[in-house]
């Protein structure tokens, strides 16, 4: 087993001892959703502005059947996996016709459309109150009410992801869509079908965001309007950018960095989010290439130094 | 006419500076709130318009200065956090400042009322909100086409290394047409105040709607923008006539049909 694997698992088991349990479980929960991000970001080279969109959405339609029909837990997540593609599928069909900033405004322009759209469905979505009352049921007869539960079953769930991520990322399709993020023409030259490829990846990042969705529904309780705001999309970027993109870890350990910060700085004052904005404005202008990068530099220059 | 104002604003920025600027909402809400501090300062509505889009630029070239400048070999999503930081800012401090509960302001005393157009009672401030940004949509069109400004803002969207080998300082161009853009933005929030009112997320709708008029127009294309303003606007108010709920989602219906029929935008070459 590979380094990394080996401190995020020391970090899977560590992180309740330290963190509160809801904090921790947001942690995995928010590097599941950075994960499928950083497919289209780092691995694609398509920036998506989106993402809430299929987090809120799958959160959403998972947490009104939990509520008013009871369904399982599998089906739950099955479920929200589904919404979360299906959702890409036609977001990224409109987008994919565009590319570089167009692409980047179109996904934002159609999460502002689904947020809208949840915004005055109150029957089903609660508007701005959001949609309380979102069950936890028990998962193969096991009780996952208590914090360190649920939390155990997350972590399962994000190791889970990671280890498809890792496999999608080494695959042939994982190949040709950092192909297509190096030199986009020299990749349709070879044969290979563009637009269906960013599609395929915008599929499996809206899947991933999906399974975050309904696991952040569940772990709140609560479906908030902002599931599926603009800001939330704009989050993900941040973390997966700040952990440092293009790499499979990178995300989370953006997502460990974003959550803490923003933790830590909302309990400050009510306001954060100013706080968290010149948060993005320094790391963007002083610190650029994220942790990963910095770490990575770090050592060589620590090699050189020798 | 309101979106062909921000769509223009818009443009002149994605298609000069090449960043997507996530920040041109709040710059909209900003115009609202230094017009409505400023009446109250004044006490004069026609100062303060004149006033209030002038300050949104002159922090738009502050912040084109400070922020964008070291970010143009960044790449898009640093550029886009940048925007993005930027825009929390300016929303959170407009609560900080003025309170997160929203505030109205009345037109000025010579434009309340309506008239009776014969088949229909019309506000009057609407109307002139129509013409006005009638005008400053002709004017800024005039101002591109026909002085040489416009013609160095025009050939820096086609082809920046060229304009600067020409001799002309392309760090001033960029810095003009982020605040060109953002005066733009201004003017679009100042004259919206009267009529919706204002609050702190009021530019959150308006910059999807620019983002839209932008993909719809193509590339820097500022005609395609005015046009593409228009047709919003107009589908927009024909649905909000039989369905009022589905008059935002019209907007990205529209957006959807024009894109699949023609992925390049409605004049866009590219």
């Amino acid at each position: 087993m590979s380094r990394p694997w080996l401190g995020i698992l020391a970090a899977v088991f560590l992180l309740p001892v330290f963190v509160r349990h809801t904090i921790a479980t947001e942690i995995w929960i928010f590097a599941i959703f950075g994960l499928g991000l950083n497919l289209l970001m780092g691995y694609t080279g398509l920036l998506s502005f989106g993402q809430a969109t299929f987090f809120g959405s799958a959160a959403y339609a998972a947490g009104y059947l939990l509520k008013y029909y009871g369904i399982n837990i599998f089906l739950a997540l099955a479920l929200g996996i589904a919404v979360g593609a299906v959702g890409a599928a036609l977001v990224g069909y409109l987008c994919v016709q565009r590319s570089g900033l167009y692409f980047i405004m179109l996904t934002f322009a159609l999460n502002q459309l689904f947020y809208f759209t949840a915004y005055q469905w109150t029957t089903v979505t609660g508007g701005e109150d959001g949609m309380p009352g979102v069950p936890r049921p028990s998962a193969l007869g096991l009780d996952i009410h208590p914090p360190l539960a649920y939390y155990a079953a997350v972590a399962l769930l994000f190791l889970l992801s990671l280890w498809v991520m890792r496999r999608i990322v080494e695959s042939p399709l994982g190949k040709i869509l950092q192909s297509i993020r190096d030199n986009e023409l020299r990749a349709e030259a070879l044969g290979y079908d563009v637009p269906r490829m960013k599609l395929a990846a915008f599929v499996i990042g809206g899947a991933f965001s999906g399974l975050a969705g309904v696991l952040y529904a569940m772990l709140f309780g609560i479906v908030p309007l902002e599931a599926i705001g603009f800001v939330f999309s704009g989050n993900v970027v941040f973390a997966t950018l700040i952990g440092g993109s293009g790499s499979l870890y990178g995300p989370v350990i953006g997502s460990f960095v974003f959550i803490w910060l923003s933790e830590s700085v909302a309990s400050m004052w009510a306001r954060w989010p100013l706080l968290l904005g010149v948060a993005f404005v320094v790391v963007v202008l002083f610190f650029r290439g994220g942790v990963v990068e910095a770490w990575a530099r770090f050592w060589t220059w620590r090699y050189a130094a020798r | 006419m309101l979106y062909a104002l921000m769509g223009i604003g818009l443009s002149i920025i994605t298609g000069v500076l090449n960043i997507p600027n996530f920040a041109h909402g709040a710059l909209f809400a900003l115009g609202a709130y230094f017009l409505f501090t400023l009446i109250q300062l004044l006490g004069n509505f026609w100062l303060a318009l004149l006033l209030a889009p002038l300050g949104v630029g002159l922090l738009g070239a502050l912040i084109e200065y400070a922020g964008i400048r070291p970010l143009y070999k960044a790449g898009h999503d640093y550029q886009l956090l940048l925007t993005f930081g930027l825009s929390l800012i300016v929303t959170e401090g407009i609560i900080v400042v003025w309170s997160p509960v929203g505030m109205s302001q009345l037109p000025p005393p010579l434009l309340r009322g309506g008239v009776d157009l014969g088949i229909t009672f019309y506000p009057k401030y609407r109307l002139f909100v129509m013409a006005a940004a009638a005008l400053l949509v002709l004017g800024a069109w005039l101002f591109l086409e026909k002085t040489r400004y416009g013609a160095i803002m025009r050939a820096g969207i086609e082809d920046k290394e060229m304009v600067s080998l020409l001799g002309i300082d392309i760090h001033r161009l960029f810095t003009a047409a982020f605040a060109l853009g953002c005066v733009l933005a201004g003017v679009a929030g100042a004259l919206t105040a009267p009529i919706r009112g204002l609050n702190p997320w009021m530019g959150v709708d308006m910059l999807g709607i620019a983002f839209v008029v932008v993909a719809l127009a193509g590339l820097g294309n500022l005609l395609g923008s005015i046009v593409a303003g228009l047709l919003l606007g107009v589908a927009q108010s024909l649905v909000a006539l039989v369905w009022p709920e589905a008059s935002v989602a019209v907007i990205f219906a529209v957006m959807a049909a024009v894109l699949l029929a023609r992925p390049q935008g409605l004049f866009g070459i590219r």
